[in-house]
């Protein structure tokens, strides 16, 4: 294909794969970016739900330890609790079923140890001045922030008191903070999801997964946290786009935060994303071959359609320039025959005037005589000349006649004679002189006849030889030009016909003798074909419909 | 008696040398150069000429309309086109005009003989069959 149609072809691709694509591709985004939205509503409700869940068991676990402290305070007195070995028991029978005390104490309203049981050596502490005390002597039931205490390790205590007068008492246990940060993380979720407790200061009281140590600060202020349990989506200080569910406890002040990313689990979004693509994927390729096949045929169309049109309009320009060379030869013929006929005249009445006295009163009337002949014979001969040319000047004109096909080969022959002779190569005819008379164009069959024999003339070298046969056969009149020349190469058989295609030098031929002696047989309801042997010659057959006269 | 043949042609060379030649071989000839010529020779002798030989393309009167003439004139006169002036045309309305023959110059003088005796046959014929 020539680059214009290749180009019109890229064009005419481009743009309907952009027409049927485009679409396509918008629809997938907006089904993932829906999906992928959807998948994150979900996330956002099973993080709310996660939340309260956890909440809820946070704060069972803290009731349930502040019950048991509060029944023990509330049924022991403070003598058999205070009695050597009393405490280690108790400590033993709370942490039977799952063991979160760490350590359990009875203080005195002046915040001494009157009895203590636990891994610490803190029998002599006095907690008179320490916060948690404060608060429990205060408020009878108090559960601490996480601090480090006297035993200089992160924990957090329960603190009840026993209202005994004259001397009230304070039962406090250290809750093992391992327990407690497992619980909290019972919340966490995927390989990134973290789960911990931020105090109202904003200090972990549970050890986050990531990026942070108990009692460290977080990176954000509780007060972005509303009261109930609220999912937000936030940013982490690395920049990632996390969801984060913020609950508060009822029983402390503490926040228990839950991360999650977003793209995790990613499994169900990535198998969408999979299917997507693939779907698209053979979508795009079946529109895209689909697009490619019919603009490729499209274009093939338009450029068969291109060729002959401009073939038909290289056609009648020829056929317009063949009247117009009519039309001059005419005029020349014109002009040239009357002082060709005077010519003739004068020559014949010089020889009509020839008679026998003078023809013996010189001796050179024998010459004169047959000069004059001479002269009539050229006469004749340009005759001859300026009646092919009317001749080719009539048949210019489109015609339906009777014809001897014999007659318009041997016109066309008499046209290249010249040229034979000069080149030395043989013309052979084997007319069939039964031919039957057809109708047809005479004058489009001896364009056609020409172009055929000057084709013929140009493949044979000097030498050569090119045999012109005619035939009646069953329903056609067939003409055979035969030549000995170079043959065709078998790779050009395909476009011999084609308009434009030449293997003459450029300038020498236009490329559209055959296309144009094709086109003419096919509207004269016969045919041109050929055969032809690389090296050995060609013969082109011309078939003609035999139709009644 | 010879037959008498009346000649129009503009070209005198060809005028002169055909009217020798036709009479040198026994015909009566008279030749004339123009159309006009031709009807004024024909209205002063109507009884002279048996076949005109006509030329087409002349100077004043055309050839055609010289025809038209002559056989309105004298319509028992066969006229024969002769002329350089091959056209399918002016052969087709020639005959409609009513030419006997239409030739293309040059042409022997014993073809043109031969029509010349053929279109005083067909007269003759005609004239018969009256």
């Amino acid at each position: 294909m020539e680059a214009r149609y290749e180009q019109l072809f890229r064009r005419m691709a481009l743009t309907g794969l952009a027409v049927a694509l485009i679409p396509l591709y918008l629809v997938g985004v907006a089904i993932y970016v829906y999906f992928a939205s959807t998948q994150e509503q979900n996330q956002r409700a099973q993080l709310q739900n996660l939340a309260v869940s956890r909440t809820s068991a946070v704060q069972l676990f803290l009731d349930e330890r502040i019950g048991m402290l509060e029944a023990l305070a509330e049924t022991a007195d403070v003598g058999t609790l205070t009695r050597p070995g009393e405490l280690a028991k108790i400590l033993e029978i709370l942490n039977r079923r799952q063991h979160s005390f760490v350590d359990l104490g009875i203080i005195d309203a002046a915040g001494d140890h009157l009895a203590y049981h636990g891994p610490y050596a803190l029998e002599d502490r006095n907690y008179g001045s320490e916060p948690w005390f404060e608060e429990a002597m205060l408020r009878g039931v108090h559960v601490s922030d996480v601090f480090l205490g006297f035993r200089r390790v992160p924990h957090f205590v329960i603190a009840v008191r026993r209202d005994d007068r004259p001397n009230p008492w304070v039962l406090r246990a250290t809750i093992d903070s391992e327990v407690f940060t497992r619980l909290v993380r019972s919340g966490q979720v995927g390989l990134t999801g973290d789960a911990y407790i931020v105090n109202r200061q904003g200090l972990y009281q549970t050890p986050p997964r990531f990026g942070g140590e108990i009692l460290g600060a977080a990176p954000f202020g509780t007060s972005i946290a509303p009261p109930g349990v609220n999912v937000v989506s936030r940013r982490t200080t690395d920049g990632r786009r996390i969801l984060t569910a913020f609950a508060w406890l009822t029983t402390k002040d503490w926040l228990l935060v839950i991360d999650r990313d977003p793209t995790e689990p990613a499994a169900p979004l990535r198998e969408a994303r999979r299917i997507e693509l693939a779907a698209l994927l053979i979508a795009s390729l079946l529109v895209g071959g689909a697009v490619v096949f019919h603009t490729r045929q499209l274009v093939a169309r338009l450029a068969d359609e291109d060729r002959s049109r401009v073939a038909a309009e290289a056609q009648l320009a020829h056929s317009a320039r063949l009247v117009s060379l009519g039309r001059m030869a005419a005029g020349v013929a014109h002009e040239i025959n009357n002082p060709l006929a005077a010519i003739g005249e004068l020559a014949g009445l010089m020889e009509d005037l020839i008679d026998d006295q003078f023809l013996a009163s010189s001796q050179h009337a024998k010459l004169f005589q047959e000069n004059v002949r001479k002269i009539q014979q050229h006469v004749d001969r340009t005759r001859g000349i300026t009646h092919r040319m009317l001749g080719f000047a009539r048949r210019m004109e489109p015609h339906q006649d009777t014809v001897n096909v014999n007659d318009i080969v041997n016109e066309a022959l008499s046209f290249i004679e010249r040229e034979a002779s000069f080149r030395q190569v043989e013309l052979i005819r084997q007319l069939d002189a039964d031919l039957p008379m057809i109708k047809s164009d005479r004058a489009q069959l001896q364009q056609v006849f020409l172009n055929l024999l000057n084709n013929a003339l140009d493949a044979v070298a000097e030498g050569g030889r090119i045999m012109v046969t005619s035939r009646a056969v069953a329903e056609s009149v067939m003409v055979m030009v035969e030549d000995n020349g170079s043959g065709i190469p078998e790779e050009l058989h395909d476009r011999i016909f084609d308009p434009f295609f030449t293997t003459k030098a450029p300038g020498e031929g236009s490329g559209l003798g055959l296309s144009i002696c094709h086109t003419i047989m096919k509207g004269l309801g016969g045919s041109l074909s050929f055969d032809s042997a690389p090296g050995e010659g060609t013969v082109f057959r011309v078939r003609l419909p035999r139709t009644p006269v | 008696m010879a037959l008498r043949v009346l000649v129009v042609d503009d070209e005198e060379d060809f005028l002169r040398s055909i009217v020798m030649r036709i009479e040198l071989r026994g015909y009566e000839a008279h030749g004339v150069t123009s159309g006009d010529e031709a009807l004024q020779y024909l209205r002063a002798n109507p009884q002279s000429v048996d076949v005109v030989l006509l030329d087409i393309k002349m100077p004043g009167m055309g050839g055609l309309e010289t025809l038209r003439e002559i056989k309105s004139c004298c319509p028992s006169i066969e006229v024969i086109v002769v002329t350089g002036h091959a056209s399918q045309e002016f052969s087709r309305r020639g005959r409609e005009l009513g030419a006997f023959d239409y030739l293309i110059k040059p042409i022997r003088l014993e073809v043109i003989l031969e029509r010349i005796e053929a279109a005083h046959r067909h007269h003759r014929g005609a004239d018969a069959d009256e």
